[in-house]
């Protein structure tokens, strides 16, 4: 038998565990979902995973299908769905369109959600039982100044590319042009409807006339 | 006068001196148990753990019994499943290996829901059908009379609960089980002479699981025992199996 599986999820187990050991909020979070279980059924791959918390952490276990009476919630859902949610697309939505599925209490999935996503971990903390307060904030201040400067990089990179792309090269359509486009094909659209209409009533007619005359 | 002998790894032993030898041999390792674990398996001893886990179906409020639970590896998982409706009982004949177990346990924050008991496998001090779930890892080879345990064990194993053997055992391929022997015959005893000083410990480790009954046989014994759908999972090969069977 095959042990990648439980090593894969040992592997995340133990990661999702170390980030909530780093978060200060996580305590507070994980409180309120103490005892609760969480089953997690994805589409594709097959995976029926049951998600156990307890006061330090989670346990994330690869459940028998027996398993769902004992679970608070069931969630099932689809790959592209769960990256929707971790993406922060609200549940509602996601609910309301039919592909993500949810049965008994549906505030632990928000509340799982929240535990997961909302991590604000304190590196600056960690780094600092290492190597002691004052490198860890220059490391931690300079590591933000890499940070910043890379978004704003990208983002001017981004706006430049644009410029060139559709304003000076002209290599495609802008938004506009795009637009206007579509207005033109809408009108040929509605115009060719009413032709198609028209050569169906001519159609008729003759088709009335030519029995009138036989 | 009793002249019954036992296996004590290799050597042939009076009947009612394999458990003090035993006993004298996790005196010896209890203190490194868990690093030596680590060390001998790479790790991956915590995946075979994990895959019982898995395969126990333990859920909230179930009464679990982790036997020769030594160092609560198990134990520490169930609390966690069972919630505080649950109860789970580390049992080990072995006081210095409990003694280990309780401390890390407590140290982790488990405290609630487990109990502590020097037990006897052979003779279970618990009434009939009283747990959910039993387990065993790593244990059943140390035990005089593997039968009289199981038996034990299918006593106190409520109708419909279960009964979980993760063990050593033989790996059906050749080549693997050469150098399996290979492995555990020159380099464990090493590996216990650097890092627990104390080689003749895990020699006998090694010889005990060559003395260990196969797959099927272990089968067979838990059957006799009145468990039923009995089934193995081989785990690595072979190396380890994990055995399942629920008494009806």
């Amino acid at each position: 038998m095959s042990l990648t599986p439980t090593l894969l999820l040992a592997c995340a187990e133990k990661s999702l565990n170390a980030l909530l050991a780093r978060d200060p909020a996580a305590p507070a979070r994980l409180r309120r979902l103490t005892g609760k279980r969480l089953l997690l059924r994805l589409e594709r791959p097959r995976l029926d995973l049951l998600v156990v918390f307890y006061r330090e952490g989670l346990s994330l276990l690869s459940a028998a299908p027996a398993e769902e009476s004992d679970a608070d919630a069931i969630v099932e859902i689809d790959n592209a769905a769960l990256g929707a949610l971790l993406a922060g697309e609200s549940l509602e939505k996601l609910m309301f369109s039919g592909r993500l599925s949810v049965r008994g209490q549906t505030q632990l999935l928000e509340q799982t959600r929240a535990l997961l996503m909302d991590l604000d971990l304190d590196w600056e903390g960690e780094l600092a039982e290492w190597l002691g307060d004052t490198p860890a904030h220059g490391l931690s201040e300079g590591l933000r100044h890499c940070v910043r400067f890379g978004l704003r990089s990208q983002r001017e990179l981004r706006v430049d590319i644009k410029d060139y792309v559709f304003e000076e090269a002209r290599l495609l359509a802008g938004h506009r042009q795009r637009e206007a486009l579509r207005d033109h094909l809408t009108e040929l659209e509605i115009a060719t409807d009413r032709l198609e209409a028209r050569l169906d009533r001519l159609r008729h007619r003759l088709d009335a006339r030519r029995e009138s005359a036989a | 006068m009793d002249k019954r002998t036992t296996h004590f790894g290799y050597q042939e032993v009076p009947v009612e001196e394999k458990a003090a030898r035993v006993a004298d041999v996790f005196h010896s390792v209890a203190a490194r148990y868990d690093i030596m674990n680590d060390l001998m398996s790479l790790g991956i001893h915590r995946l075979w753990k994990r895959l019982t886990l898995e395969r126990a179906g333990v859920r909230r409020g179930h009464s679990v019994l982790d036997i020769a639970g030594g160092t609560g590896d198990l134990t520490l998982k169930f609390s966690r499943q069972v919630g505080p409706t649950g109860r789970v009982v580390l049992a080990d004949i072995n006081q210095s290996m409990l003694r280990v177990g309780r401390d890390k346990l407590l140290d982790s924050g488990v405290g609630d829901n487990v109990e502590y008991v020097q037990a006897n496998a052979e003779r279970l001090p618990f009434p009939d059908n009283s747990f959910d779930c039993i387990t065993i890892a790593f244990g059943l080879r140390n035990v005089t009379d593997k039968d009289a345990a199981l038996a034990s064990m299918a006593r106190v194993l409520k109708p419909g609960g279960r009964l979980l053997v993760l063990e050593f055992s033989k790996p059906p391929n050749a080549l693997l089980s050469k150098a399996y022997d290979s492995y555990s015959f020159s380099m464990l005893p090493k590996i216990g002479e650097w890092v627990a000083d104390d080689a003749d410990s895990y020699r006998y480790l090694a010889e005990s699981i060559r003395m260990h009954p196969d797959q099927e046989t272990l089968k067979a014994m838990m059957e006799n025992a009145g468990l039923e759908r009995v089934e193995y999972t081989n785990m690595t090969g072979g190396i380890v199996a994990l055995h399942r069977g629920i008494k009806l």
